[in-house]
């Protein structure tokens, strides 16, 4: 029993901070892209670079890439000092860097390439995903280590918001991945429809709370005091927000789907814990903020703690905005607008980035044990940034409550006052608005770039940081009474790893009875399974990403019900595997466009894939001409009617066989109706199951009127 | 420690001179030549410390807070600690012992900043023996883990105490074993609770929103089962103890008011189980386990106590663990404890007499602040007897043991058996008050019952049994519990600490003050210096400054302090020579001056006369210039206050433990009519407040020092006056700081406001009830009701006390 | 609605887990001191600080 010394390793926080920084402007100039898409559709350049394809790379770059990079920075320098103890293995770290870093390698290529899932922010498909369960367990393995091996007998808050991260992130991941794979890269899901949807949004949802926000409040609890140089405002208050947070988050999921065909009470559910939420989210924040009471000059001549209070603030204007946007009132008019899209940048910019980028401003002149290069430009960057929030933030507010507004007004004559087209058009300039705001905080990501080059040029990276503490000894003060998990408990790490286990094994044993009772959504009996061609045509809906800017679900509204027809009902969906609700309206719903008013001829949708603009003046959508020269995959047929059965969809027995023979008898009637527009194009091709999908939308209702609905 | 260096700041007049402040403890500089690489320093102690701290590279202490240090003692004398040599004594202290490994708990009350933190934890830089320190700052402890074959308890204990932090080690604190320093269990209860409720609550929402009818039977039944697991240890955990305390109360014919919510539970869970396995129903567990929640959430609350201050020292808190005796010539140490009386001990400079003792050999200068609060050191001749307590200021004196520790004039004080009983325990009125509403609730029921019987027979069970679920006096108890909570709280804020919730209660009763002079009404740690007979020139004044300051009497120290020279003459000192507790003479350019008590003095003047009160005199060149007199010095705005108290109706006395030379300045400050006693005994005070509360007032005690112990303990109230939360006070109901006492009048006006508080929220909360009776007597209550009428009563009371006592707190200016 | 038992499931073995983990730090002592971690944690790192520089660094400090 004597003080140790022992060695911090920088080496991997480094490699992070770089991955971070790199990703972050890879992610982010594909956010301004895809932003500058929607003001020239001309920027749709070949189908690798199509909207509804980028905007998938977007979101998974920047959360996945930037924010994830950017805790495991924050946690592999935070986590050392605070266990007074190295990382539990040099080889573990590595194994975490460079997996992670392939794994976004194979999401920025897979993802062009239209393999996605088809689920928003879970677009991957399920080899990364395995990958992903591997590289997230090996990040578990070194963490716990790490805490065993640690000299400091108590846990700081912070630890305790990353272990909340790994654990729930894993558990999330697990059951938003459930899905039967057809071939080596892609898969259905498990569940269908609104359980889909369901399972979706309590992921979604809880992704946000999980990855972008818990980790990063131990980010907060760790270098804010760090960087101000004073304990946190309260202690007490930090481990109540911490405990408080753990018991809600998990349950907000739900207010994703309000006004949907989710039933009213789980609907209430999720307004319910989401409007309770904003207590520890508040508590957080504020805790926060007072940690730099009274340290308010420093602020006005310390960078780093300027980008930390923006953050800080961020965060609490996005934790109460959610909870207000979740109020169904509110939801009503915010939802499918870009409203939300505000929403979530204040959120991924104001509090993820901004503290980001104060984290490496403090971290790297340590680890290389120099100076920063320049404060000026430090400065610059953050004035940048701050401005880039507001200029991207504020247009999309103006033009999301409008866009909502022009959706929702009616003539005296009690029609509808705009088509969707004119409010398109009405959001260009808005659009533009926000691609600048996302160009000034992206020339100072870049600035930040330089600096911290010329940074770590000037220093010199001390890789392994001499440090010395006394181990963790017993203090041999004897308990009083035994206890339930007193086995267990001696160690956290055997005491995590059973909890998990018990975690999933339980999963398990709720999924059985699942898969085992017929879901009881109730069924319209006009309701069928898609024709093959139909379902060549949905996969590619998919994986053109369409849901990115078309809603699949019409809420019961008179301006959506006038709009486009009959509100959505549970059962319509239930052989959608994944459901496509979406979540956004750049255009319009498609729920019921192969019906009613909404039905167009076969020609007018050929037409308007290969140049929408032709059919729509001033659409922005991304035309695609090459479905027109694309054949269809029939080989992959039979193996996707297959998976559709074992997964419950009433394919009868060998059907398989003649599937592709439908396929073709369908698609030629489809190619028959174009000829007689005029216009000459072979059956096989992609373009052709599109419209065949396209004209099915919606078919099922309007087929049996006297179809029993539920409420 | 503060109060030791109060003195300059007290006495620096001279708005012309800038005070450097010492880089060390940020305490002004008088000695601008005391300095190292350029920083200024009040004393050697700091100077000291501070080189210590910077060749150990560990002048970040100076970074995180500004001029952090305490004043250092400077050098104490070498075996001050010789007792930690004792092995028996050592035994006492630690809490592990092996091979290679000690621990030992230190408690440094003293210990303020984030500075004091960094030092204490790396003690092992300084001293590589220790191989472990770890500060619990609510605590002000200092966990210490050494290896005995490097270094030892006195070495360790000694780097301490040089750096500032002297650990208070007392003879209590090692013979009692140490308490945890929070309650786990009830942290156990109200996470389970808690986590519970929360689950329950969300599982209870489809019921709610779907008014029952969710489209999925089988969700239906499996929430109700889950909820049905999930309740189960919130009843037989964390409820536990309220039916424990429930059947404590019948046990003894009493019906306290755990009763009537222990039964409201037991019906809640009953029917809810009923309802969930008979399948009619999804019971009230929400309101049942959330009840349980806000119950324990205010007990929590409520029982908040202030760790770094303890409430129950007695005598040996104060006592030295070692004392050095003297068996035919040879030194040893034994612990106090086997002092035994004709034992001949040695006392060294600030060290404390451990037992009444006649004295032998040295000439004792005792200062007797401990017990009487009086700040003036009494000087001792041969043959004296002298009471244990005091505290020796000067040389090392022997002197032989009249009476063993315990039994001595003070220590006998707590053989009396009011030190045995205990008082103010949670007994709080709100007990009483269960009785009839537990009637009430019983008859309303009844009633119920009756109605139903005639009318509809089936409705009997879901009425009554609702009446009884929703008329569960949980909001009742807890107005009363964050109510007190809360007044805890702001108490708090003015540096009033009480014991318990139920001294508030206490309080809210007195009609009877009685003070103790010392300490209470004047201020321990300054005095005033009034200097009598003819004006000093400038010369001599700075002659006067040069002298005292060489001296390490207190009252040398006062006196230099007191003298404000325009210009600073650097004077050479040729001789100087201290008499133990008479005076010294000095020499300063080819000048004798002799200073000290009159009967030092004396030889050779044969005019001057004893002094009444203490008194300094100056002879310069032969001359007798005059002497310096040291008064207590009383509070500002006593008078005032007293004014206030009386006017509230209230009886006050005075008590003092020294002699009346006080007399006509008490009588101004207190006027006409208020007793004031005096040369008043331990025993006797006691007496007095018995024969006060005989007469059956209710009296609060106001006092400071040991020799108030048995008067505070013997009061409904007593306060312990203490100049700073670091030092040690006497068993008492609440600790005051000494800044605070002028405040008394309004924590007494709070105290009794609080009642008002407890009584306007119980009516509140009956309101409540009565909305909920009126729907169960109509046996039409819904579990969604009943989850909303639960938080919403128990939210908004809670929210009416805590705001109303902050309120109320604020208009009474505290 | 068979997709919600699995999440109800899986939700409340998580906030379970941690309920237990809660428990656990309770009793192992984590939060018998809540205010001295905060400040511990700020301290780290002047290992590799010499004399020389903290005495200057005091310098600056005392003005």
């Amino acid at each position: 029993m004597q003080v140790e010394k022992f060695y911090y390793d920088n080496r991997i926080v480094k490699n992070f901070a770089y991955a971070t920084i790199l990703w972050g402007a890879v992610g982010m100039l594909a956010g301004l892209w895809i932003a500058l898409q929607l003001v020239f559709p001309q920027m749709n350049i070949t189908q690798y670079g199509s909207f509804g394809r980028l905007r998938p790379l977007h979101t998974n770059a920047v959360i996945f890439a930037f924010v994830g990079n950017g805790i495991f920075m924050g946690v592999y320098y935070s986590l050392q000092r605070l266990c007074k103890a190295r990382m539990f293995s040099d080889k573990l770290s590595n194994i975490h860097f460079w997996g992670w870093q392939l794994i976004i390698v194979a999401a920025a290529i897979t993802l062009p390439l239209g393999l996605s899932q088809g689920t928003e922010y879970a677009e991957l498909i399920w080899p990364i995903d395995l990958a992903i369960t591997v590289i997230w367990v090996v990040f578990g393995w070194n963490m716990f280590g790490t805490i065993i091996k640690r000299r400091e007998k108590h846990l700081y808050v912070a630890i305790w918001f990353y272990i909340a991260t790994f654990v729930t992130v894993a558990v999330l991941h697990i059951i938003r991945s459930g899905q039967l794979p057809y071939s080596w890269l892609q898969s259905y899901s498990w569940y269908s429809g609104v359980q889909d949807a369901l399972v979706q949004w309590w992921y979604g949802h809880n992704a946000v709370a999980f990855f972008l926000t818990t980790p990063y409040l131990g980010l907060m609890y760790y270098f804010m005091p760090k960087a101000a140089n004073r304990p946190v405002y309260s202690y007490k208050l930090s481990i109540i927000h911490f405990w408080s947070l753990i018991f809600l988050y998990i349950w907000a999921g739900p207010h994703h789907l309000l006004y949907t065909a989710l039933p009213n009470w789980a609907q209430s559910l999720g307004v319910v814990f989401s409007v309770m939420l904003i207590f520890p989210s508040w508590g957080g924040m504020i805790n926060g903020l007072l940690t730099l009471r009274g340290a308010w000059d420093r602020v006005r001549d310390d960078v780093i703690l300027k980008f930390m209070v923006v953050a800080v603030t961020a965060y609490g204007m996005a934790t109460f905005e959610g909870p207000m946007l979740s109020l169904k009132s509110v939801n009503a008019v915010a939802h499918y607008t870009d409203w939300i899209v505000a929403h979530v940048h204040v959120g991924a910019l104001g509090w993820n980035g901004m503290l980001t980028f104060g984290v490496l401003y403090w971290l790297i002149p340590r680890i290389f044990k120099t100076n920063l290069y320049s404060k000026k430009l430090a400065a610059n960057h953050f004035w940048l940034a701050t401005l880039g929030i507001l200029f991207y933030a504020i247009p999309m507010y103006w033009a999301g409550i409008q866009q909502s507004l022009m959706w929702k007004q009616f003539t005296e004559a009690g029609q509808l006052k705009y088509t969707f087209l004119e409010t398109v058009t009405y959001m260009k300039p808005f659009y533009a608005m926000r691609s600048l705001g996302g160009t000034l905080y992206l020339i100072g990501v870049f600035i930040m770039f330089y600096n911290i080059y010329k940074t770590v040029k000037t220093g010199k990276l001390v890789a392994n940081e001499e440090a010395e503490a006394a181990p963790m000894v017993k203090e041999y003060v004897k308990h009083t009474g035994e206890h339930w998990h007193r086995v267990i408990e001696r160690k956290p790490i055997q005491f995590m790893i059973v909890s998990l286990v018990v975690i999933l094994v339980g999963g398990i044993i709720e999924l059985v009875p699942t898969f085992m009772i017929k879901s009881n959504v109730p069924t319209i009996s006009s309701v069928t399974p898609y024709t093959p061609l139909e379902l060549q045509g949905r996969d590619i809906y998919v994986r053109e990403g369409c849901y990115v800017c078309h809603s699949q679900m019409i809420r019961p509204f008179r301006s959506e019900t006038e709009r486009y027809g009959e509100y959505s009902k549970a059962g319509e969906f239930v052989y959608d595997k994944p459901f496509q609700w979406g979540s956004k309206r750049t255009g319009p719903d498609l729920a019921r466009e192969g019906t009613g008013n909404l039905k167009k001829s076969d020609g007018w949708h050929f037409r308007h894939f290969r140049e929408p603009s032709s059919m729509s003046e001033g659409s922005i959508m991304p035309a695609y001409p090459f479905m027109i020269d694309q054949a269809i995959d029939t080989a992959s047929t039979a193996s996707k009617i297959n998976a559709m059965r074992s997964l419950g969809v009433p394919y009868e027995k060998g059907y398989e066989q003649f599937a592709n023979q439908e396929l073709m008898t369908q698609a030629n009637a489809v190619r028959i109706n174009l000829k007689m527009e005029g216009i000459e194009v072979p059956a096989n091709r992609e373009v052709i199951a599109l419209i065949a999908y396209m004209q099915r939308l919606g078919k099922d209702i309007s087929n049996n009127k006297t179809a029993t609905f539920n409420k | 420690m503060r109060r030791l260096f109060i003195f300059k700041n007290q006495f620096i007049k001279d708005p012309k001179s800038i005070p450097v402040s010492c880089f060390h403890c940020g305490d002004v500089c008088d000695d601008l030549t005391i300095s190292a690489e350029s920083k200024p320093f009040c004393c050697q102690g700091c100077k000291q410390v501070y080189l210590l701290l910077n060749e150990n590279n560990l002048c970040n202490y100076y970074d995180l807070d500004k001029t952090p240090g305490l004043k250092a003692k400077g050098k104490f004398l070498s075996d001050r600690f010789a007792y930690l040599d004792d092995a028996a004594t050592v035994q006492k202290l630690i809490s592990f012992q092996s091979e290679s490994q000690v621990n030992v708990h230190f408690s440094i009350p003293q210990m303020h900043c984030s500075s004091c933190i960094y030092l204490l934890e790396n003690l092992h830089r300084i001293e590589p023996g220790v191989k472990k320190s770890q500060v619990n700052f609510q605590l002000k402890e200092v966990f210490v883990m050494y290896n005995p074959q490097e270094t030892t308890l006195r070495k360790v204990v000694e780097l301490l105490a040089f750096t500032g932090y002297e650990p208070y080690i007392s003879l209590q604190d090692s013979t009692e074993k140490r308490v945890p320093a929070f309650n786990r269990t009830a942290v156990y209860r109200i996470g389970i609770a808690g986590f519970c409720f929360a689950n329950i609550m969300m599982l209870s929402f489809p019921e709610y929103f779907s008014s029952g009818n969710i489209d999925e039977r089988i969700l239906k039944t499996t929430f109700n089962w889950i909820n049905l697991a999930l309740s189960i240890p919130v009843l037989l955990f964390s409820a536990s103890g309220i039916f424990i305390s429930a059947w404590k109360g019948l046990r003894q014919k009493f019906l306290n008011i755990d009763a009537p919510i222990a039964l409201a539970i037991m019906v809640t869970f009953a029917r809810s189980y009923y309802e969930i396995i008979s399948g009619n129903g999804a019971g009230y567990l929400d309101s049942g386990t959330g009840i349980v929640f806000f119950m324990l959430i205010g007990r929590w609350f409520q029982n908040k106590t202030y760790d770094s201050f303890s409430f129950d020292r007695d005598y040996r808190a104060y006592f030295p663990l070692g004392v050095t005796v003297v068996d035919d010539g040879t030194e040893k140490n034994i612990p106090v404890t086997q002092l035994q009386k004709g034992n001949r001990i040695v006392v060294r400079n600030e060290e404390m007499i451990p037992a009444d003792a006649v004295l032998m050999k040295g000439t004792a200068n005792i200062d007797y602040s401990f017990v009487s609060g009086e700040n003036t050191a009494v000087e001792k001749r041969r043959g004296e007897l002298i009471y244990a307590g005091g505290k020796q200021m000067g040389s090392i004196i022997e002197m032989e043991v009249i009476k063993e520790p315990s039994q001595s004039y003070i220590t006998q004080l707590w053989n009396n058996d009011i030190f045995t009983h205990k008082k103010n325990q949670e007994q709080s009125f709100i007990h009483p008050w269960s009785r009839y509403f537990t009637g009430v609730l019983l008859s309303v029921a009844a009633g119920t019952f009756i109605f139903w019987s005639f009318t509809d027979a089936s409705r009997i069970l879901p009425a009554v049994t609702a009446v009884l679920i929703v008329a569960c006096p949980c909001s009742l108890l807890l107005s009363a519990t964050f109510t007190y909570g809360n007044m805890l709280r702001i108490f708090g804020r003015n540096k009033l600490y009480l014991k318990n919730a139920s001294v508030i209660e206490a309080m809210a009763k007195i009609n009877t003050l009685v003070f103790d002079k010392t300490g209470t009404l004047t201020q321990t740690n300054t005095a005033d210096v009034q200097y009598e007979g003819p004006p000093l020139s400038e010369k001599e004044r700075s002659i006067i400054k040069t002298v005292t300051r060489q001296s390490s009497h207190p009252l040398s120290k006062i006196i230099a302090a007191s003298i404000d020279t325009e210009t600073e003459i650097p004077l050479t000192v040729s001789s100087f020579q201290e008499y133990s507790g008479k005076g010294f003479d000095a020499v300063v350019q080819d000048i004798p001056v002799r200073m000290g008590s009159a009967g030092f003095i004396k030889a050779g003047n044969t005019f001057i006369t004893q002094d009444t009160g203490t008194a300094v005199h100056i002879v310069m060149d032969k001359v007798h210039l005059g002497k310096f007199s040291i008064k207590n010095q009383y509070r500002p705005g006593v008078a005032q206050m007293v004014h206030r108290l009386k006017k509230t109706g209230n009886q006050l006395f005075v008590l003092s433990g020294d002699n009346d030379s006080e007399q006509n300045k008490l009588n101004t400050l207190f006027g006409a009519g208020t007793p004031l006693r005096f040369n008043q005994s331990p025993q006797q005070k006691l007496d007095f407040i018995k024969g006060l509360q005989q007469e059956g007032k209710n009296v609060l005690m106001l006092g400071d020092g040991l020799n108030d112990a048995g008067a505070l303990m013997q009061s409904q109230v007593g306060i312990a006056v203490s100049e700073n939360s670091a030092q040690f006070s006497p068993a008492s109901d609440a600790i005051l700081d000494g800044s605070r006492v002028l405040l008394l009048d309004k924590f007494i006006s709070f105290a009794r406001a609080g009642k008002n508080i407890v009584l306007a929220s119980f009516i509140l909360s009956i309101l409540y009830n009565i909305v909920g009776l009126s729907f169960a007597v109509q046996g039409i209550l819904s579990p969604m009701i009943a989850a909303i009428l639960m938080p919403a009563s128990s939210i908004s009371i809670v929210l009416f006390v805590s705001v109303i006592s902050s309120f109320v707190a604020r208009k009474k200016g505290l | 609605m068979s997709a919600l038992f699995v999440l109800i499931g899986i939700s409340i073995l998580v906030a379970g887990g941690f309920l237990a983990a809660f428990l656990w730090s309770a009793r192992k002592g984590q939060f018998d001191d809540d205010y001295t971690p905060s400040v511990r944690m700020l301290f780290d790192d002047e290992l590799n600080k010499v004399p020389a520089t903290s005495t200057s660094k005091k310098i600056t400090q005392t003005k």
